[in-house]
Protein backbone atom coordinates (compact mmCIF):
# COMPACT_ATOMS: atom_id res chain seq x y z
CA UNK A 1 0.00 0.00 0.00
CA UNK A 2 1.57 3.46 -0.78
CA UNK A 3 -0.39 5.36 0.86
CA UNK A 4 -2.82 4.82 3.53
CA UNK A 5 -5.05 6.48 6.13
CA UNK A 6 -6.38 4.81 9.93
CA UNK A 7 -9.23 6.25 11.39
CA UNK A 8 -8.09 9.45 9.84
CA UNK A 9 -10.00 12.26 12.20
CA UNK A 10 -9.94 15.97 11.35
CA UNK A 11 -11.55 18.99 13.03
CA UNK A 12 -11.37 22.15 12.03
CA UNK A 13 -10.99 25.36 14.74
CA UNK A 14 -11.03 22.95 17.50
CA UNK A 15 -12.45 24.06 21.19
CA UNK A 16 -13.77 26.98 19.56
CA UNK A 17 -17.86 28.19 18.60
CA UNK A 18 -16.90 27.61 14.89
CA UNK A 19 -15.96 24.01 15.18
CA UNK A 20 -16.40 21.50 12.41
CA UNK A 21 -15.51 18.18 12.19
CA UNK A 22 -14.69 17.94 8.34
CA UNK A 23 -12.94 13.89 8.42
CA UNK A 24 -14.83 11.38 10.87
CA UNK A 25 -12.47 7.88 11.25
CA UNK A 26 -11.54 7.44 7.42
CA UNK A 27 -9.62 4.40 6.59
CA UNK A 28 -8.49 4.05 2.72
CA UNK A 29 -5.46 2.74 0.72
CA UNK A 30 -4.21 3.49 -2.76
CA UNK A 31 -2.10 1.28 -4.31
CA UNK A 32 1.35 2.23 -6.31
CA UNK A 33 0.22 2.85 -9.99
CA UNK A 34 -3.52 3.23 -9.39
CA UNK A 35 -5.39 5.83 -10.59
CA UNK A 36 -8.26 6.73 -8.31
CA UNK A 37 -11.25 9.31 -7.93
CA UNK A 38 -12.39 11.12 -4.80
CA UNK A 39 -15.75 12.57 -5.91
CA UNK A 40 -18.24 13.49 -3.31
CA UNK A 41 -20.32 17.28 -2.75
CA UNK A 42 -18.84 20.47 -1.87
CA UNK A 43 -17.82 20.44 1.91
CA UNK A 44 -18.07 16.43 2.02
CA UNK A 45 -14.42 16.41 2.94
CA UNK A 46 -12.57 15.82 -0.10
CA UNK A 47 -9.98 18.38 -0.14
CA UNK A 48 -8.92 18.03 3.25
CA UNK A 49 -8.83 14.55 2.92
CA UNK A 50 -6.20 14.87 0.43
CA UNK A 51 -3.93 17.39 2.06
CA UNK A 52 -3.22 15.11 4.60
CA UNK A 53 -2.02 12.55 1.95
CA UNK A 54 1.21 15.70 1.28
CA UNK A 55 1.34 16.44 5.36
CA UNK A 56 -0.23 20.14 4.67
CA UNK A 57 -2.95 18.85 7.17
CA UNK A 58 -2.12 17.13 10.42
CA UNK A 59 -4.74 14.56 11.53
CA UNK A 60 -6.44 15.51 14.76
CA UNK A 61 -6.29 11.38 15.36
CA UNK A 62 -5.36 8.87 13.49
CA UNK A 63 -2.43 8.22 10.84
CA UNK A 64 -1.54 8.83 7.95
CA UNK A 65 1.09 6.17 6.32
CA UNK A 66 3.00 6.37 3.35
CA UNK A 67 4.61 2.59 2.23
CA UNK A 68 3.76 1.71 5.31
CA UNK A 69 5.50 4.61 7.89
CA UNK A 70 3.32 7.18 9.80
CA UNK A 71 4.24 9.96 8.45
CA UNK A 72 4.02 12.30 11.64
CA UNK A 73 5.81 10.01 13.60
CA UNK A 74 9.54 9.69 14.27
CA UNK A 75 12.17 11.62 12.02
CA UNK A 76 9.40 14.00 10.09
CA UNK A 77 10.31 15.10 6.93
CA UNK A 78 7.88 16.47 5.37
CA UNK A 79 9.70 18.67 2.33
CA UNK A 80 10.99 14.96 1.42
CA UNK A 81 7.21 13.58 1.79
CA UNK A 82 5.89 16.72 -0.36
CA UNK A 83 8.39 15.67 -2.98
CA UNK A 84 7.12 12.08 -3.48
CA UNK A 85 3.48 13.12 -3.17
CA UNK A 86 2.50 16.21 -4.94
CA UNK A 87 -0.52 17.90 -4.75
CA UNK A 88 -1.89 20.38 -7.38
CA UNK A 89 -4.41 22.85 -6.22
CA UNK A 90 -7.95 23.97 -7.46
CA UNK A 91 -6.70 26.68 -10.15
CA UNK A 92 -2.88 26.13 -9.73
CA UNK A 93 -2.33 29.24 -12.03
CA UNK A 94 -2.75 31.58 -8.95
CA UNK A 95 0.25 29.95 -7.71
CA UNK A 96 2.41 31.89 -10.25
CA UNK A 97 5.05 34.38 -8.89
CA UNK A 98 8.51 34.56 -10.78
CA UNK A 99 9.55 36.07 -13.66
CA UNK A 100 10.01 34.04 -16.35
CA UNK A 101 8.55 30.39 -16.63
CA UNK A 102 11.58 28.41 -16.36
CA UNK A 103 12.19 30.17 -12.96
CA UNK A 104 8.47 29.00 -11.82
CA UNK A 105 8.70 25.40 -13.26
CA UNK A 106 12.29 25.03 -11.21
CA UNK A 107 11.13 26.69 -7.81
CA UNK A 108 10.12 22.86 -6.72
CA UNK A 109 13.36 20.91 -8.46
CA UNK A 110 15.32 24.06 -6.85
CA UNK A 111 13.88 23.38 -3.05
CA UNK A 112 14.78 19.47 -4.14
CA UNK A 113 18.32 20.95 -3.75
CA UNK A 114 18.37 20.42 -7.83
CA UNK A 115 20.92 22.67 -9.88
CA UNK A 116 22.70 23.77 -13.03
CA UNK A 117 22.29 21.17 -16.00
CA UNK A 118 20.01 19.10 -14.10
CA UNK A 119 17.79 21.61 -13.04
CA UNK A 120 17.23 22.90 -16.58
CA UNK A 121 16.93 18.78 -17.53
CA UNK A 122 13.62 19.14 -15.06
CA UNK A 123 12.00 21.84 -16.20
CA UNK A 124 12.02 20.70 -19.78
CA UNK A 125 11.00 17.43 -18.76
CA UNK A 126 8.02 18.70 -17.06
CA UNK A 127 7.48 21.52 -19.70
CA UNK A 128 7.20 19.01 -22.37
CA UNK A 129 4.82 16.39 -20.30
CA UNK A 130 2.51 19.54 -20.89
CA UNK A 131 2.78 19.61 -24.18
CA UNK A 132 4.52 23.33 -24.03
CA UNK A 133 7.84 24.26 -25.58
CA UNK A 134 10.78 24.41 -23.59
CA UNK A 135 12.73 27.13 -26.13
CA UNK A 136 9.14 29.32 -26.69
CA UNK A 137 7.96 29.35 -23.43
CA UNK A 138 11.13 29.40 -20.78
CA UNK A 139 11.51 32.81 -21.05
CA UNK A 140 7.91 33.91 -21.72
CA UNK A 141 6.54 35.40 -18.38
CA UNK A 142 3.81 33.59 -16.65
CA UNK A 143 1.45 36.46 -16.53
CA UNK A 144 1.51 36.95 -19.99
CA UNK A 145 0.20 33.09 -20.69
CA UNK A 146 -3.54 32.65 -21.27
CA UNK A 147 -5.43 30.80 -18.74
CA UNK A 148 -5.07 27.15 -20.01
CA UNK A 149 -0.93 27.90 -20.68
CA UNK A 150 -0.77 29.25 -17.21
CA UNK A 151 -2.42 25.94 -15.77
CA UNK A 152 0.16 23.84 -17.40
CA UNK A 153 3.20 25.54 -16.34
CA UNK A 154 1.69 25.55 -13.04
CA UNK A 155 1.56 21.71 -13.50
CA UNK A 156 4.95 21.09 -15.30
CA UNK A 157 6.18 22.70 -12.03
CA UNK A 158 4.46 19.98 -9.84
CA UNK A 159 5.83 17.09 -12.45
CA UNK A 160 9.12 18.75 -12.57
CA UNK A 161 9.33 17.48 -9.02
CA UNK A 162 9.39 13.58 -10.25
CA UNK A 163 6.51 12.77 -7.69
CA UNK A 164 5.51 9.03 -7.47
CA UNK A 165 1.70 10.45 -6.69
CA UNK A 166 0.05 13.38 -8.25
CA UNK A 167 -3.14 14.68 -6.74
CA UNK A 168 -5.60 16.44 -8.53
CA UNK A 169 -7.98 19.32 -7.17
CA UNK A 170 -10.58 19.91 -9.47
CA UNK A 171 -7.95 19.98 -12.24
CA UNK A 172 -10.34 20.82 -15.53
CA UNK A 173 -12.30 23.45 -13.69
CA UNK A 174 -12.69 26.65 -15.38
CA UNK A 175 -11.17 24.88 -18.54
CA UNK A 176 -13.17 24.77 -22.15
CA UNK A 177 -13.95 21.54 -23.73
CA UNK A 178 -11.01 20.77 -25.86
CA UNK A 179 -8.72 22.43 -22.71
CA UNK A 180 -10.14 19.96 -20.56
CA UNK A 181 -10.26 16.66 -22.96
CA UNK A 182 -6.29 17.44 -23.70
CA UNK A 183 -5.35 18.34 -20.11
CA UNK A 184 -6.76 14.86 -19.29
CA UNK A 185 -5.38 12.84 -21.83
CA UNK A 186 -1.73 14.24 -20.86
CA UNK A 187 -2.35 13.01 -17.13
CA UNK A 188 -3.74 9.78 -18.19
CA UNK A 189 -0.84 9.34 -20.54
CA UNK A 190 1.46 10.05 -17.66
CA UNK A 191 -0.30 7.75 -15.66
CA UNK A 192 0.17 4.93 -17.88
CA UNK A 193 3.55 5.45 -19.29
CA UNK A 194 5.47 6.96 -16.14
CA UNK A 195 3.14 4.50 -13.64
CA UNK A 196 2.55 7.41 -11.85
CA UNK A 197 -0.11 6.83 -9.25
CA UNK A 198 -2.89 9.95 -9.91
CA UNK A 199 -5.64 10.38 -7.60
CA UNK A 200 -8.26 12.71 -9.09
CA UNK A 201 -10.86 14.87 -6.92
CA UNK A 202 -13.40 16.17 -9.08
CA UNK A 203 -17.20 17.14 -9.14
CA UNK A 204 -16.77 15.69 -12.96
CA UNK A 205 -18.40 12.47 -13.06
CA UNK A 206 -18.35 11.52 -16.52
CA UNK A 207 -14.39 12.33 -16.29
CA UNK A 208 -13.96 10.66 -13.49
CA UNK A 209 -16.11 7.51 -14.45
CA UNK A 210 -13.60 7.13 -17.34
CA UNK A 211 -10.42 8.05 -16.18
CA UNK A 212 -10.18 6.12 -12.50
CA UNK A 213 -10.48 2.39 -12.49
CA UNK A 214 -11.67 2.95 -8.23
CA UNK A 215 -13.65 5.53 -7.03
CA UNK A 216 -14.20 6.74 -3.37
CA UNK A 217 -16.91 8.44 -2.74
CA UNK A 218 -17.63 10.95 0.60
CA UNK A 219 -20.65 12.57 2.11
CA UNK A 220 -20.45 14.65 5.49
CA UNK A 221 -16.94 13.98 6.07
CA UNK A 222 -17.42 10.01 5.57
CA UNK A 223 -16.35 7.55 3.08
CA UNK A 224 -20.08 5.87 1.76
CA UNK A 225 -18.56 4.16 -1.05
CA UNK A 226 -15.49 3.13 -2.41
CA UNK A 227 -15.29 0.30 -5.73
CA UNK A 228 -14.90 0.21 -9.14
CA UNK A 229 -16.76 3.36 -11.37
CA UNK A 230 -19.53 0.09 -12.12
CA UNK A 231 -19.93 -0.85 -8.65
CA UNK A 232 -20.46 2.94 -7.26
CA UNK A 233 -22.61 4.37 -10.15
CA UNK A 234 -24.59 1.13 -9.96
CA UNK A 235 -25.26 1.91 -6.54
CA UNK A 236 -27.45 4.64 -7.45
CA UNK A 237 -29.46 4.97 -4.71
CA UNK A 238 -26.88 5.73 -2.06
CA UNK A 239 -25.43 8.30 -5.16
CA UNK A 240 -28.63 9.87 -5.78
CA UNK A 241 -29.30 10.33 -1.93
CA UNK A 242 -26.03 12.04 -0.67
CA UNK A 243 -26.62 15.00 -3.89
CA UNK A 244 -24.51 13.24 -6.42
CA UNK A 245 -25.20 12.85 -10.46
CA UNK A 246 -24.65 9.41 -12.43
CA UNK A 247 -22.48 10.02 -15.38
CA UNK A 248 -24.56 11.08 -18.12
CA UNK A 249 -23.63 7.78 -20.23
CA UNK A 250 -24.62 5.53 -17.60
CA UNK A 251 -27.95 7.34 -16.49
CA UNK A 252 -28.86 6.85 -20.50
CA UNK A 253 -27.38 3.15 -20.07
CA UNK A 254 -29.85 2.57 -16.65
CA UNK A 255 -32.61 4.22 -18.08
CA UNK A 256 -32.46 1.88 -21.16
CA UNK A 257 -32.26 -0.99 -18.86
CA UNK A 258 -35.32 0.38 -16.84
CA UNK A 259 -37.39 0.40 -19.94
CA UNK A 260 -36.82 -3.24 -20.39
CA UNK A 261 -33.65 -3.44 -22.11
CA UNK A 262 -31.24 -6.21 -21.14
CA UNK A 263 -28.21 -3.87 -21.41
CA UNK A 264 -25.40 -3.35 -19.65
CA UNK A 265 -25.21 -0.29 -17.14
CA UNK A 266 -21.24 -0.85 -16.76
CA UNK A 267 -19.58 1.02 -19.91
CA UNK A 268 -18.22 4.18 -19.52
CA UNK A 269 -16.30 5.50 -22.55
CA UNK A 270 -18.63 6.40 -25.55
CA UNK A 271 -17.36 3.92 -27.96
CA UNK A 272 -18.02 0.94 -25.61
CA UNK A 273 -21.42 2.37 -24.78
CA UNK A 274 -22.17 2.87 -28.81
CA UNK A 275 -21.50 -0.47 -29.68
CA UNK A 276 -23.32 -1.95 -26.99
CA UNK A 277 -26.52 0.16 -27.60
CA UNK A 278 -25.85 -0.72 -31.68
CA UNK A 279 -25.29 -4.51 -30.63
CA UNK A 280 -28.75 -4.70 -28.31
CA UNK A 281 -30.95 -2.77 -30.91
CA UNK A 282 -29.79 -4.26 -34.22
CA UNK A 283 -28.96 -7.81 -32.80
CA UNK A 284 -31.94 -8.21 -30.94
CA UNK B 1 -3.59 35.38 11.69
CA UNK B 2 -6.89 33.91 11.69
CA UNK B 3 -7.97 35.44 15.06
CA UNK B 4 -8.58 38.87 14.87
CA UNK B 5 -10.31 39.59 17.87
CA UNK B 6 -9.50 43.67 18.59
CA UNK B 7 -12.76 44.99 17.90
CA UNK B 8 -14.14 41.92 16.48
CA UNK B 9 -18.10 42.75 15.88
CA UNK B 10 -20.14 40.09 17.76
CA UNK B 11 -23.63 39.97 16.93
CA UNK B 12 -26.31 40.25 19.58
CA UNK B 13 -29.47 41.52 20.49
CA UNK B 14 -29.36 43.69 23.24
CA UNK B 15 -30.01 47.26 23.67
CA UNK B 16 -26.43 48.80 22.67
CA UNK B 17 -26.72 46.84 19.68
CA UNK B 18 -29.61 48.24 18.74
CA UNK B 19 -28.97 51.51 19.12
CA UNK B 20 -28.50 54.22 15.85
CA UNK B 21 -24.80 53.88 14.84
CA UNK B 22 -24.88 57.66 14.20
CA UNK B 23 -25.81 57.69 18.04
CA UNK B 24 -22.73 55.72 18.97
CA UNK B 25 -20.14 57.19 17.10
CA UNK B 26 -21.37 60.27 18.06
CA UNK B 27 -21.71 59.60 21.74
CA UNK B 28 -17.75 57.63 21.26
CA UNK B 29 -16.75 61.07 20.35
CA UNK B 30 -18.12 62.89 23.07
CA UNK B 31 -17.10 60.53 25.77
CA UNK B 32 -13.37 61.33 24.07
CA UNK B 33 -13.40 64.33 24.67
CA UNK B 34 -15.00 64.12 27.94
CA UNK B 35 -12.06 61.69 28.54
CA UNK B 36 -9.88 64.26 28.38
CA UNK B 37 -11.70 66.99 29.99
CA UNK B 38 -11.62 64.65 33.42
CA UNK B 39 -9.50 66.21 36.17
CA UNK B 40 -9.77 64.20 39.38
CA UNK B 41 -10.13 60.14 39.82
CA UNK B 42 -13.69 60.69 41.40
CA UNK B 43 -14.08 61.78 37.59
CA UNK B 44 -12.52 58.59 36.25
CA UNK B 45 -14.79 56.76 39.28
CA UNK B 46 -17.98 57.86 38.01
CA UNK B 47 -16.99 57.71 33.77
CA UNK B 48 -16.02 54.00 34.62
CA UNK B 49 -19.27 53.38 36.80
CA UNK B 50 -21.09 54.55 33.62
CA UNK B 51 -18.94 52.16 30.87
CA UNK B 52 -20.04 49.43 33.40
CA UNK B 53 -23.63 49.69 33.11
CA UNK B 54 -23.04 50.16 29.61
CA UNK B 55 -21.09 47.05 29.46
CA UNK B 56 -24.43 44.91 31.50
CA UNK B 57 -26.55 46.03 28.97
CA UNK B 58 -24.73 45.15 26.10
CA UNK B 59 -24.66 41.72 27.17
CA UNK B 60 -21.24 41.21 25.82
CA UNK B 61 -19.32 37.83 27.24
CA UNK B 62 -16.69 39.70 29.33
CA UNK B 63 -14.19 37.29 28.78
CA UNK B 64 -14.15 37.75 25.01
CA UNK B 65 -14.08 41.78 26.28
CA UNK B 66 -11.38 41.07 28.09
CA UNK B 67 -9.38 39.47 25.28
CA UNK B 68 -9.79 42.59 23.52
CA UNK B 69 -7.94 44.60 25.96
CA UNK B 70 -5.13 42.41 25.76
CA UNK B 71 -3.19 44.43 23.07
CA UNK B 72 -2.74 47.63 24.80
CA UNK B 73 -1.08 45.93 27.93
CA UNK B 74 2.26 46.61 26.71
CA UNK B 75 1.44 50.10 25.98
CA UNK B 76 -0.59 50.32 29.19
CA UNK B 77 2.87 48.82 30.81
CA UNK B 78 4.82 51.15 29.01
CA UNK B 79 2.79 54.35 30.33
CA UNK B 80 3.27 53.45 33.74
CA UNK B 81 7.30 52.68 34.02
CA UNK B 82 7.82 56.04 32.01
CA UNK B 83 5.90 57.85 34.49
CA UNK B 84 7.00 56.24 37.44
CA UNK B 85 10.61 57.01 36.44
CA UNK B 86 10.85 60.02 34.63
CA UNK B 87 8.40 62.17 36.51
CA UNK B 88 9.62 64.42 39.09
CA UNK B 89 8.31 65.57 42.29
CA UNK B 90 6.35 65.10 45.58
CA UNK B 91 7.54 62.25 48.17
CA UNK B 92 10.33 59.97 46.74
CA UNK B 93 8.63 56.02 47.70
CA UNK B 94 11.83 54.60 46.76
CA UNK B 95 15.40 54.77 45.47
CA UNK B 96 18.01 53.13 43.82
CA UNK B 97 21.28 54.50 42.61
CA UNK B 98 19.87 57.49 40.20
CA UNK B 99 16.39 55.79 39.60
CA UNK B 100 13.81 57.71 41.86
CA UNK B 101 10.07 57.06 42.12
CA UNK B 102 8.30 59.96 43.26
CA UNK B 103 4.90 61.04 44.43
CA UNK B 104 3.71 63.09 41.51
CA UNK B 105 5.05 59.97 38.82
CA UNK B 106 2.68 57.42 40.32
CA UNK B 107 -0.08 60.03 40.19
CA UNK B 108 0.47 60.99 36.96
CA UNK B 109 1.24 57.54 35.61
CA UNK B 110 -2.18 56.20 37.12
CA UNK B 111 -3.95 58.77 36.01
CA UNK B 112 -2.98 58.35 32.59
CA UNK B 113 -3.03 54.54 32.56
CA UNK B 114 -6.77 54.93 33.79
CA UNK B 115 -7.85 57.56 30.91
CA UNK B 116 -5.88 55.06 28.30
CA UNK B 117 -7.55 51.82 29.74
CA UNK B 118 -10.93 53.92 29.26
CA UNK B 119 -10.42 55.06 26.23
CA UNK B 120 -9.91 51.60 24.67
CA UNK B 121 -13.04 50.49 26.69
CA UNK B 122 -15.35 53.25 25.41
CA UNK B 123 -13.84 52.29 22.12
CA UNK B 124 -14.62 48.61 22.25
CA UNK B 125 -17.87 48.55 23.33
CA UNK B 126 -18.69 50.32 20.39
CA UNK B 127 -16.79 47.94 17.75
CA UNK B 128 -17.88 45.20 19.46
CA UNK B 129 -20.91 46.01 18.96
CA UNK B 130 -21.54 47.72 15.98
CA UNK B 131 -21.33 45.82 12.42
CA UNK B 132 -19.28 46.90 10.30
CA UNK B 133 -21.49 48.19 7.34
CA UNK B 134 -23.90 49.87 9.97
CA UNK B 135 -20.24 51.66 11.31
CA UNK B 136 -19.80 52.46 8.21
CA UNK B 137 -23.03 53.74 7.60
CA UNK B 138 -23.13 55.64 10.71
CA UNK B 139 -19.54 57.56 9.23
CA UNK B 140 -21.25 59.02 6.33
CA UNK B 141 -23.50 60.50 7.83
CA UNK B 142 -21.40 61.92 10.32
CA UNK B 143 -19.40 63.35 7.36
CA UNK B 144 -21.74 64.73 5.40
CA UNK B 145 -21.14 68.04 6.80
CA UNK B 146 -17.96 68.25 5.46
CA UNK B 147 -18.77 67.63 2.04
CA UNK B 148 -18.32 71.11 1.46
CA UNK B 149 -14.88 71.19 2.00
CA UNK B 150 -13.85 68.50 -0.45
CA UNK B 151 -14.43 65.15 1.83
CA UNK B 152 -16.22 62.74 0.24
CA UNK B 153 -17.90 60.75 3.00
CA UNK B 154 -19.85 58.40 1.27
CA UNK B 155 -16.64 56.92 -0.74
CA UNK B 156 -14.91 57.07 2.62
CA UNK B 157 -17.52 54.28 3.87
CA UNK B 158 -17.63 52.32 0.94
CA UNK B 159 -13.87 52.07 0.68
CA UNK B 160 -14.10 50.85 4.32
CA UNK B 161 -16.68 48.25 3.84
CA UNK B 162 -15.06 46.56 0.65
CA UNK B 163 -11.95 46.95 2.92
CA UNK B 164 -13.33 45.18 5.66
CA UNK B 165 -15.15 42.98 3.74
CA UNK B 166 -12.04 41.78 1.68
CA UNK B 167 -10.05 40.82 4.73
CA UNK B 168 -11.52 37.06 5.15
CA UNK B 169 -11.51 36.59 1.90
CA UNK B 170 -7.21 37.56 1.42
CA UNK B 171 -6.59 35.53 4.63
CA UNK B 172 -7.91 32.36 3.34
CA UNK B 173 -6.26 33.08 -0.05
CA UNK B 174 -3.19 33.23 1.22
CA UNK B 175 -3.65 30.07 3.57
CA UNK B 176 -4.28 28.50 -0.13
CA UNK B 177 -1.30 30.17 -1.66
CA UNK B 178 0.73 29.40 1.31
CA UNK B 179 0.17 25.78 0.98
CA UNK B 180 0.26 25.62 -3.18
CA UNK B 181 3.80 26.59 -2.55
CA UNK B 182 4.58 24.52 0.59
CA UNK B 183 3.35 21.58 -1.99
CA UNK B 184 6.32 22.76 -4.04
CA UNK B 185 8.75 22.27 -1.44
CA UNK B 186 8.69 26.32 -0.37
CA UNK B 187 9.69 26.41 3.60
CA UNK B 188 8.28 29.42 5.73
CA UNK B 189 9.32 27.99 9.08
CA UNK B 190 12.86 27.67 9.36
CA UNK B 191 15.91 30.51 8.30
CA UNK B 192 17.08 34.05 10.09
CA UNK B 193 14.78 36.75 9.36
CA UNK B 194 16.19 37.73 6.61
CA UNK B 195 15.92 34.28 4.66
CA UNK B 196 12.39 34.31 5.81
CA UNK B 197 11.76 37.30 4.18
CA UNK B 198 13.25 36.28 1.19
CA UNK B 199 10.96 32.75 1.29
CA UNK B 200 7.96 35.09 1.34
CA UNK B 201 8.03 36.13 -1.72
CA UNK B 202 6.72 32.95 -3.57
CA UNK B 203 3.29 33.95 -1.15
CA UNK B 204 3.17 37.48 -1.35
CA UNK B 205 3.53 37.78 -5.22
CA UNK B 206 0.45 35.45 -6.06
CA UNK B 207 -1.32 37.43 -3.13
CA UNK B 208 -0.87 40.89 -4.36
CA UNK B 209 -1.71 39.39 -8.27
CA UNK B 210 -5.18 38.21 -6.94
CA UNK B 211 -5.96 41.06 -4.71
CA UNK B 212 -5.52 43.54 -7.95
CA UNK B 213 -7.47 40.56 -9.84
CA UNK B 214 -10.51 40.83 -7.22
CA UNK B 215 -10.36 44.80 -7.06
CA UNK B 216 -10.54 44.85 -10.86
CA UNK B 217 -13.34 42.31 -11.00
CA UNK B 218 -15.14 44.47 -8.58
CA UNK B 219 -14.72 47.06 -10.49
CA UNK B 220 -16.18 46.22 -13.18
CA UNK B 221 -19.03 44.60 -11.28
CA UNK B 222 -19.65 47.65 -9.84
CA UNK B 223 -19.49 49.53 -13.07
CA UNK B 224 -21.79 47.40 -14.78
CA UNK B 225 -24.38 48.20 -11.88
CA UNK B 226 -24.24 51.86 -13.10
CA UNK B 227 -22.28 52.45 -9.35
CA UNK B 228 -21.67 56.09 -9.13
CA UNK B 229 -20.89 57.34 -5.50
CA UNK B 230 -22.12 60.36 -3.79
CA UNK B 231 -24.94 62.22 -4.39
CA UNK B 232 -28.37 61.10 -3.78
CA UNK B 233 -27.83 57.86 -3.31
CA UNK B 234 -30.66 55.69 -1.75
CA UNK B 235 -29.42 53.29 0.91
CA UNK B 236 -31.20 49.92 1.34
CA UNK B 237 -31.41 50.13 4.85
CA UNK B 238 -32.16 54.03 5.83
CA UNK B 239 -31.18 54.87 9.57
CA UNK B 240 -33.98 56.09 12.05
CA UNK B 241 -33.69 57.09 14.85
CA UNK B 242 -36.21 56.12 17.87
CA UNK B 243 -36.85 57.40 21.57
CA UNK B 244 -34.01 54.97 22.79
CA UNK B 245 -31.40 56.66 20.45
CA UNK B 246 -32.32 60.38 21.97
CA UNK B 247 -31.99 58.88 25.45
CA UNK B 248 -28.92 57.80 24.45
CA UNK B 249 -27.16 60.78 22.73
CA UNK B 250 -29.13 62.79 25.89
CA UNK B 251 -27.55 61.21 28.90
CA UNK B 252 -24.12 61.16 27.08
CA UNK B 253 -24.22 64.76 26.45
CA UNK B 254 -25.54 65.45 29.88
CA UNK B 255 -22.62 63.16 31.70
CA UNK B 256 -20.42 65.28 29.67
CA UNK B 257 -21.69 68.65 30.95
CA UNK B 258 -22.07 67.00 34.10
CA UNK B 259 -17.81 66.50 34.37
CA UNK B 260 -17.42 69.90 32.78
CA UNK B 261 -19.51 72.22 35.29
CA UNK B 262 -18.29 70.37 38.23
CA UNK B 263 -15.12 70.05 37.57
CA UNK B 264 -14.49 66.57 38.56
Amino acid sequence: MLIETRNLTHIYMPGTPFQVEALKGINLGIERGEFVGIIGETGSGKSTLVQHFNGLLRPNSGEVLLEGRNIWAGEINLRQIRSRVALLFQFPEHQLFEETVFKDVAFGPRNLGLDGEELEGRVRYGLELMGLDYQAYKDRSPFNLSGGEKRRVAMAGILAMKPEVVILDEPSAGMDPSGRRHLLEQIETLHREENLTVVLVTHNMDEVSRLAKRLFVFSGGQLVLQGSPAEVFNSTAIIKEIGLDLPPLTALLQKLKESGQNIRTDLFSLEEAGKEILQHYQGG
Amino acid sequence: MRSITLGHYLPGNSLLHKLDPRVKLLSLLILIVALFLVKTFLGFLLFAAFMLIIFASSRLPWRYFLRGLRPILYIVLFTLILHFLFTEGGQVYWRWGPITIEEAGVYLGAFMTLRLVLLVITTLLVTLTTSPIAFADGIEFLLRPFRRLGIPGHEIAMMMTIALRFIPTLIEESDKIRKAQMARGADFETGNILRRARNLVPLLVPLFVSAFRRADELAVAMEARCYRGGENRTKLRELHTRPLDYFGIITVTGLVLAIVLTGV
